[in-house]
């Protein structure tokens, strides 16, 4: 996978995080993954077609997505519901924009999904054909892991 | 004896949110997303305006405030939306009223939608992450405070 694709990810995942959650945000160590994957329990995938195509993943445990969606609701929540559906949701959002901004001013020029929300356990993802680079987020409310599967269009 | 006049005022200020009669702005949010719609009725709320109706998308939008005309003062807009995206809802609104006054809320990257929707007659818009006084800022302004 091309560098230029994953850098506007990382750099918006980790502006956006310090944005709404405050405190410290660190990058963990890259990786890269071309089989299956664990997905850890709740996911907000966004769906890139155009000159590029792909997807990315926002993945994180439930206890830090709990976390997250009180910290950007200024309240606890005590539940998955709704309400924190839609803020994890928000966040995926808020952070592909900012990626895909850049991207857009690199010349790629491509639509995305809205994000899809999915939680559970013992979830698996494989991506046919396209490796995923995985940047670690670590933020006071837990690990987020932005997951990113994307290549030229054939 | 201790009067009033000897503490200190700490906030003299009035709440934006109110119009020179004491009444509040009455406020209008159309938004799809739960907690995009909260976090803006927290922070008018905060400031004395009243939310009087929310939308979850362009059509309910529309029909709200033209059901609301004329007690609603201002609309805050989504764009990307189910069913009616905002500048469809925009140009509806606009249509039924030519005084409205709308406030584009943005994501990043959507530069040309939000220049088509000042064309249209949005008054401003704002660009999430929503910050609160970039929030209040850009609403007063549109309401003359």
């Amino acid at each position: 996978m091309r560098v230029e694709y994953i850098n506007p990810f990382v750099e918006a995942a980790y502006n956006i995080l310090t944005e709404v959650l405050g405190g410290q945000i660190k990058r963990g160590e890259l990786y890269l993954k071309s089989t299956s994957m664990p997905v850890m329990g709740v996911a907000a995938l966004v769906g890139l077609a155009g000159d590029v195509e792909g997807r990315v993943i926002f993945d994180m445990n439930m206890d830090t997505a709990m976390k997250i969606a009180s910290q950007m609701n200024q309240e606890e929540l005590k539940l998955f519901d709704d309400l924190a559906k839609a803020t994890i949701t928000e966040l995926a959002n808020l952070i592909t924009a900012q990626a895909v901004t850049k991207l857009h001013d690199l010349g790629f020029r491509f639509d995305l999904t809205p994000p899809a929300l999915f939680t559970g356990e013992n979830m698996e993802i494989s991506d046919h054909e396209v490796e995923a680079l995985i940047v670690p987020m670590e933020t006071s409310q837990g690990r987020v892991e932005v997951n990113v599967a994307i290549r030229d269009r054939m | 004896m201790i009067s009033k006049q000897d503490f200190p005022t700490i906030n003299e200020r009035a709440p934006e949110g109110l119009k020179a009669d004491g009444n509040p702005f009455r406020v209008l949010v159309v938004d799809d997303s739960m907690f995009v719609a909260k976090q803006i009725g927290q922070i008018l709320t905060s400031e004395g305006y009243e939310v009087v109706a929310t939308a979850s998308d362009g059509l309910d939008g529309v029909e709200k405030y033209k059901e609301l005309c004329p007690n609603v003062d201002l609309v805050t807009m989504d764009i990307t939306m189910p069913k009616m995206d905002g500048i469809t809802a925009l140009e509806q609104i606009m249509a039924f009223d030519k005084n409205a006054r709308v406030v584009m809320i943005s994501a990043l990257g959507k530069e040309e939608l939000v220049k088509k929707a000042l064309l249209l007659g949005a008054k401003n818009y704002i660009v999430k992450p929503l910050d609160r006084k970039k929030v209040l800022e850009r609403i007063g302004t549109v309401l003359g405070k």
